[in-house]
């Protein structure tokens, strides 16, 4: 224990030094050339390390994914598009990619909706119970996606029928005299993905809330009143007065949850492992890679995810430009 | 100018270097490995790679160390969570241990085949061991004739559990073919009675307890030698017969009345506590095929666990025929020698291939021997007794299908096509094809 915790010191020491050092060294270095080539060469300098470090990091494993996901499942031969073809030709995938596109459209959506709509209520309360409202809803944060699975697990377990029902859900509607309902299994209009999202939903809102709610207690109260003055109800300052001047964070809690939705693994691998038509793109990723040792498909999985994730990244980028430049 | 720099630079940069090059070793990966794989090897020390630990290694060191110490040898016990990936990492980077403890016989035959494994023949009294080991494990760890593993300790899979005092003051016998077994099911069902517990959920791993089912079936229909060329993909999923085993499956599980909480509950119902209504007075059913290790602290409630004899009975899962072929569905860990001319190594092996080893272990209640003539009273309850017999009386002896298939059926599509099959989101047909063709080609 003692050596491991020296070792972890010296570690962040050497860590931490090495990069100033570094530093260092390369001020020094931009220093021996000439004054007017010092001021144009410098920041490239400064910048070289953070660069060289993605570049090895995330450009590197990046292109040799988009190679991988055209070689086979031990990636020893090229096989052209197949790994595409077969994965979008499986009826198992198809239902995997809807899966997931049910996702980000629900998600995303309800998030910002249930967020604002308990941070503009919440914003009414008095001080007191207006906190005691926002850490309520935050708590489910701190939680982790496994654990609220482990949470939500009590809340959809099925036991069989004439058994003690374990389930909050079936322990209600057997006591109201119905037999256990399997909730996971229940894939009518893919019921059992939209009760996976409600977890998601559970622990994400508190982000969007107070993110929301930030924004909404920033909008001047000169605005409000000016509003008031003219006649306005309060859903029309809402929509058209408090809406508009938030937009920006609504935008940015939207991407961002659209990402996190995009890449969800956690809740659904805990809760079914894709059983029961509840697969998504993650759990279909985790799977060809560490149970079926299938490089070639994960590869090509991944890809196509980069490639759906990419026009949303550069919509963000663009919209924050947007935003800095209006400021 | 430039000197003071260059100075400082240098100083700074040797700090660096001392301060990385300062870590020190904790010793996780000792020395004793390096010199294994085969030559010359006197030393006193033996290190045991094996894939267990908690309790169950405690127990099994408890056994090994007293007689270790006795001949002045020092074992090194490197258990692990992940052994079939650390066991290939290290014979790829030739750090061997001296016996390694394979918890399936897959990746042992294939390090054997690669001439890594040194053969038992000539270490162990094989005359002995063919006598008084259960039938078919030495062939279990063979390849090519030669021994390569020895089964140290056993696990049985082909059984049923059954409510003792409900079950035999109802009039039951325990059932000694599989047409058998059918009949009692419609017996206790035409009672009024729920004859079957089922439950294949295990969070991620749902479904495998569906696979196990598949086993005992396809061994006791096509033997084992039919299904070892099931488990090899000689003999497709799509076959007579994988559906044979499918329809006397479906028989007895999909049958409405046959099982508690119908075909819907099984692949909702977890594997571990599945059979406990068994328990209730009058019971919720009276029939559960499960592994030995479910009759244990922490899968049937500990009431019954305290007064197990009296409570749980139980009889192998029955062959096709009442005088045919038995072959019987377990695991165990077989003991693999890496440095063959290592003495220690071989006399640590030597002990734990007598038909006395394990006896302090099995009074504690972790342990089953695999030898036949293993003293039975070394067992604390008849529950065990009964279970080592079930696997003493086998003709042949099967290691779990699954795990030796590769992964991506064995703990893929077999598993969660199986799930999707009983809760009535595929047909046999599309489940059975769909497993085939997961089957990675090989190449």
């Amino acid at each position: 224990m003692l050596i491991k915790t020296i070792n972890a010191i010296l570690t962040v020491l050497a860590g931490v030094g090495a990069a100033l050092v570094l530093y260092w060294v390369l001020n020094k270095l931009v220093e021996l050339l000439p004054g007017k080539w010092e001021d144009r060469v410098k920041p490239y300098f400064y910048i070289a390390p953070a660069f060289a470090a993605i570049a090895l990091y995330l450009i590197y494993p990046a292109i040799q994914t988009v190679v991988y996901s055209f070689a086979n499942a031990d990636s020893t031969a090229w096989v052209g598009l197949k790994n595409y073809s077969a994965l979008l030709g499986s009826h198992s995938f198809r239902q995997t990619l809807f899966n997931t596109v049910l996702w980000i459209v629900v998600v995303p959506a309800a998030t910002i909706i249930l967020g604002l709509a308990i941070a503009v209520l919440a914003d009414r309360l008095k001080p007191g119970s207006e906190k005691l409202a926002k850490t309520t809803i935050f708590l489910p944060m701190a939680i982790s996606a496994v654990g609220a699975g482990t949470i939500w697990r009590f809340i959809y377990a099925t036991n069989p029928p004439n058994e003690p029902q374990l389930g909050l859900q079936n322990a209600i509607v057997t006591g109201l005299g119905h037999d256990p309902v399997n909730w996971l299994q229940l894939n009518t209009l893919h019921f059992n993905s939209f009760e996976l999202m409600v977890i998601l939903l559970w622990a994400q809102v508190g982000f969007a809330m107070v993110l929301l709610s930030a924004a909404i207690k920033g909008v001047p109260t000169e605005t409000l009143e000016a509003a008031r003055i003219d006649g306005a109800s309060e859903l029309q300052i809402f929509g058209r007065v408090i809406v508009p001047q938030i937009w920006g964070t609504v935008i940015t809690v939207f991407i961002t949850v659209t990402i996190g939705v995009m890449k969800i693994f956690d809740i659904v691998y805990v809760m079914t492992n894709g059983n029961f038509n509840t697969n998504v793109v993650g759990v279909e990723f985790f799977n060809q890679l560490f149970t079926n040792f299938n490089n070639g498909y994960a590869a090509a999985i991944v890809v196509m995810l980069m490639l759906a994730v990419l026009p949303i990244m550069i919509y963000q980028v663009r919209h924050f430009r947007a935003d800095e430049a209006v400021r | 100018m430039r000197g003071p720099i260059l100075f400082k630079t240098v100083t700074v940069l040797g700090a660096a270097a001392l301060l990385t090059s300062g870590c020190i070793s904790s010793g996780s990966n000792g020395a004793s490995g390096g010199g294994g794989g085969g030559n010359g090897n006197t030393s006193k020390n033996v290190e045991i790679m094996l894939g267990f630990s908690g309790a169950q290694l405690d127990d099994f060191k408890a056994e090994v160390d007293p007689y270790a110490k006795s001949q002045g040898i020092t074992i090194k016990w490197s258990p692990t969570d992940n052994f079939n990936q650390l066991i290939n990492t290290r014979v790829q980077g030739n750090n061997l241990p001296d016996i390694a403890m394979f918890p399936q016989p897959g990746i042992l035959k294939d390090l054997a085949s690669k001439g890594k494994l040194a053969p038992l023949d000539s270490v162990l009294d094989m005359s002995t061991l063919k006598s008084s080991m259960t039938s078919g494990t030495l062939e279990a760890g063979s390849l090519n004739g030669k021994l390569y593993g020895l089964l140290v300790s056993m696990n049985v899979k082909s059984l049923v559990y059954y409510p003792k005092k409900a079950f035999d003051s109802a009039g039951y016998k325990a059932p000694t073919s599989i047409p058998e077994l059918l009949t009692l099911t419609n017996k206790i069902k035409a009672d009024g009675k729920t004859p079957w517990c089922m439950g294949i959920e295990s969070g991620p791993a749902t479904g495998w307890p569906a696979t196990d089912w598949f086993e005992d079936l396809i061994m006791k229909y096509g033997g084992i030698g039919q299904y070892n060329d099931w488990i090899s993909h000689k003999i497709k999923f799509d076959s007579p017969l994988v559906k044979k085993a499918a329809n006397t499956f479906q028989q007895i599980a999909f049958t409405p009345g046959n099982v508690s909480g119908g075909r819907k509950s099984i692949s909702s119902n977890n594997f571990g506590t599945a059979g406990n209504p068994m328990f209730k007075s009058p019971p919720g059913c009276f029939l559960f095929k499960q592994g030995n290790f479910v009759a244990a602290k922490g899968f049937f409630p500990d009431s019954v666990i305290a007064d197990i004899d009296n409570q749980v009975g139980v009889f192998g899962f029955p062959p096709a025929s009442a005088s045919g072929d038995n072959p019987v569905l377990g695991g165990g860990d077989l003991a693999g020698l890496f440095s063959k001319d290592n003495k220690a190594a071989q006399t640590i092996l030597k002990y734990m291939s007598t038909s006395t080893f394990g006896a302090g272990d099995a009074k504690k209640g972790g342990y089953i021997s695999p030898h036949k003539d293993f003293d039975l009273n070394n067992y604390p309850t008849e529950t065990i007794k009964s279970i080592a017999k079930v696997a003493y009386g086998a003709t042949a002896f099967g290691f779990d299908g699954s795990d030796a298939m590769p992964g991506a059926v064995g703990s893929g599509s077999f598993w969660k096509d199986m799930t999707a099959w009983i809760s009535g989101q595929m047909s046999l047909d599309q489940a059975l094809k769909d497993i085939d063709d997961s089957w990675p080609a090989t190449s």
